[in-house]
């Protein structure tokens, strides 16, 4: 039996498992304290991806559209950028920084963004906001080129290349953390507290779980600083944790300012998150701490309870973003179970030479199929049509029809994930990642034994 | 420090003929490293230098291999004098979008680090007028700081050259890209340089050199080389020679005026009555 890796050979897409460039940069832009954001394109460009974002973690927060129209289109829409930088810095007197975050429509019409920043800092800056501190910086995200992914790899890069400047050398380390959840930032944190290490975090969206406080004053936005970017230039060493969100900042950072840089693995599950801590101790000196073994014990003993009895042999398809995917895959296997199909929504050509794929290739046991350039169709087909007999869902909410149409259970796990309360609370990094994830898998198997009366009979006796 | 320079001008008026030849001239009589970058979909900017080679274009790599196999070995060729050449390459007529192919090609190029430090001169040979944003891509910030217009003293290139002079004070603005001035390809149409001599002088800028009109180009073109790879030794060798020595003494960089149509027409009416 083999582990293949595939593109899908169909024409079109059928349920798309990705969305484009401009999202992954717009959730990026909203790690940064003191920034909007501003979409050079149609509204929907915002409006959709503002909406997902929203629905994901329940929140509200502001991203700008230059809103081209027709018009636009036709003779070139800078100006509407410029005007609706304005707008922007005349509205929040308290925003510093302005990316200009491009799609298709206006990289296709060849709307010269870099020339509009140099013309609006020698120009407007300068005679309307003269003292005030604001950067602008253009984002090419055209849509029809990667994916919401490779969107948010390039925002990233671009954020630490405008900001990251060589200064006091610092005893912090850079943690490029990928598109993760508030509740994974808070357990990185976590863990590098138990560690006693500093680190810049990019980006700090724990504050996206916010509370409701008495006197409203609440709001939500990243809470990564300016100041936060430009030390990223000064970390002795950084950590980019997904390869394909946020290496290539990690890249930058190591080619421009020779710092040493460990890109990966993601660190979901026992042996990731293993290594995570080992890094961390190579790069610091720092010893890992009795309390984090002792968490990985109450992790492991999680994992024991059910690992055998319940999730051994379980099939598996796991969808979303790679390192995720990949992750969540190499975890699986670690509790026995059979991840039979990984669903990569983009067609990078750097997937088949990862690592980590690599590795699954020459240790799988059994038929595992990985797809590139992925569809919803890819899973549905092979359910509906070609016999996939599988036991569990991984992925986000997109794919949610395909587990109440063939009564699959799910676990909602990626972005985004709206469908279940509070999912954007909770890791699946880290040995609390670890646990979260082998429970929530658990209980949704659980819960179809029950509804399926299969065997639900155990659960009495377990 | 390499010069980025790019050739506009009106369709047909020989923009390519001229850069191929000047940039052949830079090379063997002036010593230049000199890059071709084609900016034209039609993918015939280089022809010249590589004796009719036919050179994969980046878009053509593109589409048949995918953006991650455009490589410098795979599109960048080398011509006459070392010279190094590139096509953008781009969609057939009537569909697509050759401004977008012009923006995705020199942006690998860049990515792939094709403009080396070591070059002295990097020509864009860009189609046609300025038509839509990614035909100014050449001239963005950081990309060529120079433009010479080549045009004749017909009147449809005089209008396209003050056009495309509009373009310019635009990007000038936010890029710094300059008018390094007008070259004049004969078309031996009466009055011609005191017609070019007259618009140059009202728009600001110089008319850097006046090509004549000479058969050998034609000539050198059938077998598939520039003058002064054909013969260099010919009188038209020696105008491309002097319009290359012009372009590295040059010092006179301006942000055009262009003229309102008005201004133009009455211009126009002056040299088409008199003739």
């Amino acid at each position: 039996m083999t582990c293949d890796v595939k593109v899908k050979d169909r024409v079109g897409t059928i349920n798309p498992i990705f969305t484009c460039q401009p999202a992954g940069a717009q959730f990026a832009s909203i790690g940064i304290k003191d920034c909007i954001g501003i979409v050079h394109g149609g509204q929907g460009c915002v409006m959709f991806v503002r909406l997902l974002i929203s629905q994901h973690l329940k929140e509200s927060f502001e991203i700008a559209s230059s809103s081209v129209h027709e018009d636009g289109a036709v003779f070139g829409a800078c100006g509407r950028v410029e005007e609706g930088i304005d707008v922007l810095l005349a509205r929040y007197p308290d925003i510093r920084v302005i990316p200009i975050i491009t799609t298709c429509s206006t990289e296709v019409i060849g709307d010269d963004v870099d020339g509009v920043v140099t013309k609006l800092e020698e120009g407007l800056l300068k005679e309307k906001y003269a003292g005030r501190e604001v950067h602008l910086l253009a984002i090419h995200t055209p849509s029809f080129v990667g994916s919401m992914v490779t969107g948010y790899d390039v925002a990233v890069r671009d954020f630490v290349r405008k900001f990251a400047k060589k200064g006091e050398p610092s005893d912090k380390i850079n943690l490029i953390t990928g598109w993760v959840n508030p509740g994974d930032v808070k357990e990185l944190k976590h863990l590098l507290a138990e560690m006693d290490i500093e680190a810049t975090v990019l980006f700090e969206i724990e504050s996206f779980d916010s509370p409701m406080m008495p006197d409203g004053s609440a709001v939500s936005h990243g809470n990564t600083t300016i100041e936060d970017l430009v030390d990223t230039a000064n970390a002795k060493a950084t950590i980019a944790l997904n390869r394909y969100e946020g290496g290539k900042a990690a890249e930058y950072l190591e080619k421009t300012f020779d710092i040493p840089t460990i890109i990966g693995p993601t660190p979901i599950g026992i042996r990731n998150t293993d290594s995570f801590l080992h890094t961390l101790k190579a790069i610091t000196g720092q010893p890992i701490p009795q309390s984090l073994v002792r968490e990985r014990g109450v992790a492991l003993d999680a994992l024991t309870d059910l690992t055998h009895m319940f999730l051994a042999d379980k099939k598996v398809a796991i969808y979303g973003n790679p390192d995720l995917v990949i992750g969540l895959a190499e975890f699986c296997l670690d509790l026995e179970m059979k991840p039979v199909l990984l669903l990569l929504g983009d067609d990078n050509a750097a997937y088949v030479d990862d690592p980590r794929i690599k590795a699954l290739r020459d240790n799988v046991d059994y038929g595992m199929e990985i797809i590139t350039n992925a569809d919803f169709w890819e899973l549905e087909n092979r359910i509906k049509n070609e016999g996939l007999e599988l036991d569990l869902i991984l992925g986000h909410s997109k794919g949610r029809f395909i587990s109440i149409d063939y009564d699959i259970p799910m676990v909602r796990v990626g972005f985004p994930t709206y469908d279940r309360a509070g999912m954007y609370r909770h890791p699946v990094v880290g040995y609390g990642g670890a646990i979260w994830l082998v429970e929530q898998m658990a209980n949704a198997l659980f819960a179809d034994m029950e509804h399926k009366k299969n065997k639900e009979w155990i659960l009495n006796v377990w | 420090m390499t010069r980025k320079i790019a050739i506009y001008g009106k369709g047909g008026i020989g923009k390519s003929t001229t850069t191929q030849n000047t940039a052949a001239a830079l090379a063997y009589y002036h010593n230049k490293h000199v890059f071709i970058h084609g900016c034209d979909p039609k993918a015939d900017s280089t022809r010249l230098i590589l004796g009719g080679k036919p050179q994969e274009s980046v878009m053509d790599t593109l589409r048949i291999h995918g953006a991650e196999k455009v490589t410098l070995d795979k599109v960048v060729k080398t011509g006459y004098h070392d010279i190094r050449c590139v096509e953008s390459g781009g969609p057939e007529p009537g569909v697509g979008c050759a401004g977008r192919g012009i923006i995705t090609a020199i942006n690998l190029m860049e990515e792939n680090g094709a403009y080396t430090e070591d070059l002295d001169f990097i020509f864009f040979d860009v189609l046609g007028d300025v038509v839509c944003g990614g035909f100014a891509m050449p001239i963005r910030d950081g990309k060529a700081q120079e433009v010479y217009i080549v045009a004749s003293g017909e009147m449809m290139a005089i209008y396209a050259a003050n056009n495309i002079c509009k373009g310019l004070v635009k990007y000038a603005k936010q890029s710094g890209v300059r008018l390094g001035g007008i070259i004049c390809n004969s078309r031996n149409v009466d009055r011609e340089k005191e017609f070019l001599e007259e618009f140059t002088a009202a728009i600001g800028t110089q008319m850097i050199h006046f090509v004549p009109r000479d058969n050998i180009v034609q000539r050198a073109e059938f077998n598939k080389k520039s003058v002064t790879e054909f013969d260099p030794d010919a009188n038209q060798a020696q105008e491309y020679k002097t319009l290359g020595l012009k372009i590295v003494e040059n010092d006179n960089f301006v942000i055009p005026k262009p003229l309102s149509m008005d201004e133009l027409e009455s211009m126009v009416v002056k040299y088409g009555m008199a003739s």
